[in-house]
């Protein structure tokens, strides 16, 4: 019965989807063909897709690891865009050291300014009650205007014509270790922590009890878990996540901060990490799946005259029906 | 009920089991933990879906989808745990899925008349306006009750509805149920006090390993007999109220004072001095200071005042975890709320509370083989009944879950043992194992302290027995002192002013 409800959920989404995409008129057997092609038909395509996953994938883990405590960090899209400032200005101000420490340095700047970002967050919940999702959001707008006007004026690359940082040098950028699928280290790195990540969780004292805290709060305490330092921790850890998600991609992919810089990445995290979840491991797979999606839309938009807002529509769609079939199952054992 | 048969994975809970019963009749379904009483229950409530079998309400065959569905037939079910929302008022819970309304919007007023009425009948009293969450386990149980004849349910299903009442409160809730079968009600009892059965039911029906062994008139019947069927051979005899020496003193509570969820004096001036080796029971009527008293011992409510010390240790200074590494262990009497992570493997919950005291940490490492072997020398050690160390703890059956609990308690010989209706939910086989795992302890020079509403199993197990009365203690009796009317008299406050 549950497949059932499945496929006629799939079938109906992909109707109306066909529809809309046909009303504007396109084409939707092309677009899809097309959209394929562009995500995962060839090394180039792939290439970008990865790209794509990288913010997600980390981005993602974030939102898990507050999940997983029973949070729910909806600030990952202002931790990141802080993180990637922080990066950016760390690459940019930062001189004479090597190049190893000065990538790690931007790292480091990127995961601790979103650390800094997540934790009023934790301590507004733990000393007055406030809630994190209320807390989490006033943040986010408070991290777009404030990154926004650093780029714009203080920071501002005084030769261009939009509110950007100018390009960070060299030895802080994160090397692409080549291929036809030029796969970035930030991506390596990615891989790496949400393994590293699912290791602590199942591993750990500290992971233990953090899942306890949100799986039952209450036993938890009775169990003698220092609930208000895990919440503390479980939201900075989160933000850390963020933060660093947005520093790879000054260092990895852009080179820059610049106004606009994330598309919503954080956003599109909470579906990603909900969907796999909030495991480590399966969070990779989603962000893949979301990369190629963003990619195939995008690519679907060039090869047949879509129209940017039904593309955006219709990503929207296939995220609202991944979100609706994996939360109906978000019921985690440990 | 017709050839029921309900199956999960390998286990058949219940194998072509028949019930009948007759209208205006108390029928009570006994059985070991595991029996299969409360799937009958369920697949009758409609729960589950049989897998084989038919059932039939006044002589038609019907076929209810859910839940829902056999409510609207007349059928209702309170479950061993309460589906009580504390957020919402008690006249709101009451009347959740069933609202009185006007027109589009609630009509409160009418409702609270209509609540009142209901509660005259069965001799209940609540604060409709205050919310759910200030009710006692006890309390919380006759709301359950209520809204069952709120929704006008012809057919009353309770599991184990006296399993957290008071002698007093269990009375008054029987004498009621046989007024609501006088007036033409069905009442299908799940219990494991043979006592309730002997005394208030009409017919009864004994079930084990998931098949019906026996159904008779109470009146052809005794709780010997009962006992008999129920475990399909004879149990050992109880034993003795031995005469251990008590060792020397291992908690001290002197002057204890612990505030309420509304800053009353929960627990006002309590003195008592726990000895290694004794199990000292704690009885009273429910919502005399027993949840306030565990939950400052526990470490998650203040100690107003006083002192309460293990050992050397002053415990209000200590957080819970430090509690637990000083050899403190608890058994909560709300096992789904404190006791289990219920979306966690038996695996997991094994550990719990014990999870950062070796061997199952070391440097901030959880050590997964100490984990598994703790976990199946639980499983081992008190039967608990499962498929395997994966599954998932909130699909354990109650019984089951306590056993858990229990074990994990007892897991590392602990110092001082805080039990708070430990079998709950046991049948005389449980208790009994659990009893036995805890004076095994004692005899290694544990100490416990049995909290209980539950006169019979704290006079069977626990000396000595204090009774806790307004916040204090106000009798302390050992053996030949323990006499049950008499204790019953102070419970109710008819003996021994509290000084």
């Amino acid at each position: 019965m549950n497949w059932l409800r499945f496929s006629a959920l799939v079938a109906a989404a992909a109707a109306f989807l066909g529809i809309i995409v046909w009303s504007s008129g396109v084409d939707p057997v092309a677009a899809l063909r097309s959209g394929f092609t562009g995500a995962l038909g060839t090394p180039y395509g792939v290439s970008d897709t990865l790209q794509r996953m990288t913010p997600l994938l980390l981005s993602g883990l974030g939102v898990a690891v507050g999940l997983r405590a029973g949070l729910f960090n909806i600030g990952v899209e202002g931790q990141l865009l802080v993180g990637a400032l922080a990066a950016a200005a760390a690459a940019i101000l930062l001189k004479g050291m090597p190049g190893w420490l000065h990538i790690t340095l931007c790292l480091a700047a990127g995961g601790a300014a979103g650390v800094l970002w997540a934790l009023p967050a934790g301590l507004i919940k733990v000393w007055r009650g406030g809630h994190e999702v209320i807390t989490t959001i006033m943040m986010n707008y408070i991290a777009l205007n404030f990154t926004k006007y650093i780029a714009a004026n203080p920071f501002k690359d005084p030769s261009a014509q939009i509110a950007t940082t100018v390009q960070i040098p060299n030895s802080t950028r994160l090397p692409d270790l080549g291929g036809s699928l030029h796969i970035n280290a930030g991506l390596i790195l990615a891989v790496l922590l949400a393994a590293g990540l699912a290791w602590w969780m199942k591993r750990t004292v500290v992971g233990y009890e953090l899942k306890a805290v949100g799986a039952n709060v209450d036993a938890a305490v009775a169990a003698g878990v220092n609930v208000p330092r895990t919440i503390v921790l479980a939201m900075a850890l989160s933000g850390a996540f963020a933060g660093l998600a947005g520093a790879v991609q000054v260092c990895g992919y852009e080179y820059r901060f610049y106004d606009g810089i994330s598309p919503g990445y954080g956003f599109d995290a909470l579906a990603v990490a909900l969907i796999a979840l909030a495991s480590p491991l399966p969070i990779i797979a989603t962000a893949f799946i979301f990369g190629a999606l963003a990619q195939g839309v995008q690519s679907a938009q060039v090869a047949t005259d879509l129209p940017k807002e039904i593309a955006m529509v219709a990503q929207g769609i296939i995220i609202l029906v991944a979100a609706a079939v994996g939360w109906q199952r978000f019921r985690r054992p440990s | 009920m017709v050839g029921i048969t309900k199956r999960f994975g390998r286990l058949t809970a219940c194998d072509q089991v028949d019930l009948s019963v007759e209208k205006g009749q108390t029928h009570a379904i006994v059985g070991e933990n595991g029996a299969g009483k409360t799937t009958l229950m369920r697949v009758l409530y409609s729960v589950y879906q049989p897998d084989e079998g038919s059932i039939e309400v006044d002589g038609k065959q019907v076929r209810f989808r859910n839940p829902s569905e056999a409510i609207a037939a007349g059928i209702g079910m309170v479950s061993q745990h309460y589906s009580i929302i504390p957020q919402l008022s008690c006249l709101d819970n009451l009347m959740l899925g069933a609202e009185a309304m006007a027109g589009p919007l609630l009509d409160r007023s009418t409702a609270t008349a209509r609540a009142d009425s209901l509660a005259q009948r069965m001799g209940f009293r609540f604060d409709w306006k205050a919310p759910a969450s200030t009710l006692t386990p006890a309390a919380c149980q006759k709301l359950e009750i209520l809204k069952l004849l709120w929704r006008n349910s012809e057919i009353l299903i309770l599991d184990e509805p006296t399993a957290m009442l008071s002698p007093p409160d269990a009375a008054v809730l029987f004498n009621n149920l046989q007024l609501l079968a006088r007036e033409g009600k069905t009442i299908l009892l799940v219990t494991h006090r043979l006592r309730e059965v002997i005394d208030y039911c009409d017919r009864v029906t004994v079930m084990r390993g998931g098949k019906r062994v026996a159904e008779c008139d109470v009146a052809d019947t005794d709780v010997d007999r009962l006992t008999n069927w129920i475990v399909g051979e004879d149990l050992r005899p109880k034993s003795d109220l031995d005469g251990r020496q008590a060792g020397k003193t291992v908690l001290t509570m002197k002057d204890l004072v612990i505030h309420g969820d509304r800053g009353e004096r929960a627990i006002n001036g309590l003195d008592l001095d726990l000895r290694a080796g004794e199990i000292a029971g704690i009885a009273g009527v429910d919502g005399n200071g027993q949840s306030e008293l565990f939950e400052a011992l526990v470490g998650i409510r203040a100690i107003q005042s006083g002192i309460a010390r293990l050992g050397q240790d002053d415990l209000g200074q200590e957080s819970t975890s430090r509690r637990l590494a000083a050899g403190l262990r608890f058994i909560p009497a709300d096992r789904h709320r404190y006791g289990l992570i219920e979306d966690w493997s038996l695996l997991d919950n094994s550990v719990l509370g014990l999870h950062r005291l070796p061997p199952f940490a070391k440097r901030g490492l959880l050590r997964p083989q100490e984990v598994g072997k703790a976990a199946l020398e639980e499983m081992e050690a008190f039967r608990i009944m499962a498929d395997s160390v994966r599954t998932r703890a909130g699909d354990l059956s109650g019984g089951n879950q306590q056993r858990l609990i229990v074990a994990r308690a007892l897991h590392q010989p602990p110092a001082v043992l805080i039990a708070f209706q430990p079998c709950r939910g046991l049948d005389v086989r449980g208790t009994l194992a659990v009893y036995d795992s805890i004076r095994a302890e004692c005899d290694r020079g544990m100490a416990a302290l049995v909290i209980s509403f539950d006169l019979d199993e704290l006079l069977e197990y626990c000396e000595p027995i204090y009774v806790l009365r307004d916040g204090r203690l106000v009798a302390e009796l050992r053996g030949l002192e323990i006499d049950r009317e008499r204790i019953g008299r102070l419970m109710i406050g008819l003996e021994g002013a509290a000084a």
